[in-house]
């Protein structure tokens, strides 16, 4: 009962959580306006980010190194309790689900626009193979073990994608609640299809950036939750099958093409083949 | 077919974790609904029990057929429950279940779970720090492409379909 021991111990660490949580609740979600537009940050993000500090500044002893783990059992596991609400919000909107579907299941093609943008910016900013493991897909735990089995460990594919698990680990959930938030708030696109955008494999972001959407339109939050929870499980089943199949072999064929053309790193590397 | 390995200790972990993270939300809940302005959507703390105790049995259903069952998540087996448990031509429980989980937030749910990611990402700061702007950039990059490609798809299928 190894694990259940450290739990209760660290009582004061889930002392202090909830009261990180009281205290952003009782903020509530800050609307700053913007030449877009009203962007909410949530009581969630800056749930986040005080932790986040709470850790860095170490004011307190009782949430160092070792409370750091235990938290990461928290996220995982907790996750849970939403996905639930998540998954009863859908069955209560099960026929705007059912309607939608074409647009849910075509939607998930676009975890490729990834490669589009992407791809050519790590050129021009320098990286090599580097890019491919960093733009062939989002770089969730999936990707990293496909790409450490088809790459190996040491190559510099790998170096890639965990370079974006990381960011995206660390940054992401923050970045695309914000950025949910920005794209609501210019109204080019409907709510509906950036709630469908929402589910990119991880539940964290997934719960970041719908629940920015809810909070910009309330009198729709039902369907955007449906449409965001559905979006990330179709991600969390055709994920790595998707990477494996179209990602992969389209930012491979990219990278052949463009490199060439904008790799900056290309006459460094001119004599070391690296780019083969 | 190949289990996961269901000890004891596994099942207390996780139903530990829950009641923990449902208490949180429970007391953020009742603040959210003081908080947000809006005098009709109040929700005391105890009117939020019902609900988290069903969120609590579909979380530890759906992780206990994600262990059983390894091939396919436990995301996908909650929300298979969530659905059938919710979905309106279930008349038996739906009516309950609904109105029970609609009293809980969606946000207030996630607050203690991104404080508990605050401190869970901590230990990896040194990490990002070493990745340095470039790799930040095209890691933001990365996301942008993925949210925009799937939002863009959204919108032409659902325009073409006349829902939008």
């Amino acid at each position: 009962m190894e694990k259940v021991k450290v739990i209760l111990k660290n009582w004061p660490l889930h002392l202090t959580i909830l009261a990180v949580a009281i205290v952003c609740e009782a903020i509530n979600t800050i609307s700053i306006p913007t030449p877009l537009g009203n962007i909410m940050f949530l009581p969630m993000l800056f749930a986040m980010v005080i932790a986040l500090i709470l850790f860095l500044a170490k004011p307190i002893k009782w949430v160092k190194d070792e409370q750091s783990g235990l938290s990461s059992d928290f996220v995982v596991i907790g996750i849970s309790l939403f996905l639930g609400k998540v998954a009863v919000t859908s069955g209560t909107e099960l026929q705007e689900l059912l309607e939608a579907g074409p647009a849910l299941i075509l939607q998930e093609f676009g975890n490729l626009g990834t490669i589009l943008l992407a791809l050519p910016f790590a050129l021009l900013l320098g990286f090599s193979r580097e890019a491919v493991g960093m733009t062939h897909s989002i770089a969730r735990e999936p990707n990293v073990g496909y790409v450490a089995n088809k790459y190996g460990a040491n190559s510099p594919e790998f170096r890639g994608v965990m370079m974006v698990y990381i960011a995206g680990t660390l940054i992401g959930t923050i970045f695309l609640g914000i950025l949910a938030s920005v794209m609501g708030a210019m109204g080019l696109i409907h709510p509906y299809a950036l709630a469908m955008a929402c589910g990119v494999g991880s539940g964290s972001m997934m719960a970041a950036s719908s629940a920015s959407l809810t909070a910009m339109f309330p009198e729709i939050a039902d369907q955007i939750t449906a449409y965001a929870g559905m979006s990330n499980v179709l991600s969390n089943a055709d994920g790595i099958l998707m990477t494996v199949l179209l990602g992969m072999p389209l930012c491979n064929f990219l990278y052949k093409k463009l490199w060439p053309v904008i790799g900056i790193g290309r006459k460094k590397n001119a004599k070391g083949g690296k780019a083969a | 077919m190949k289990t996961k390995a269901i000890t004891l200790e596994k099942i207390t972990q996780y139903v530990l974790i829950f009641i923990i993270s449902a208490i949180m939300t429970m007391i953020g809940n009742c603040i959210n609904t003081v908080t947000d302005g809006n005098p009709d959507t109040y929700v005391s703390i105890l009117e939020g029990i019902p609900g988290l105790l069903i969120l609590i049995a579909i979380a530890f259903a759906g992780n206990l057929l994600g262990w059983l069952v390894p091939k396919i998540p436990a995301v996908l087996w909650i929300t298979i429950i969530g659905i059938l448990l919710g979905m309106p031509y279930n008349t038996v429980t739906a009516p309950f279940v609904s109105e029970q989980v609609g009293k809980l937030g969606l946000l207030p749910l996630v607050t203690p779970i991104l404080a508990y990611a605050g401190v869970s990402i901590g230990k990896d700061w040194v990490e990002f720090k070493r990745i340095g702007w470039r790799g930040i950039l095209v890691a933001l990059l990365v996301m942008t492409g993925t949210y925009l490609g799937s939002a863009l798809i959204a919108q032409a299928i659902l325009m073409a379909q006349g829902i939008i």
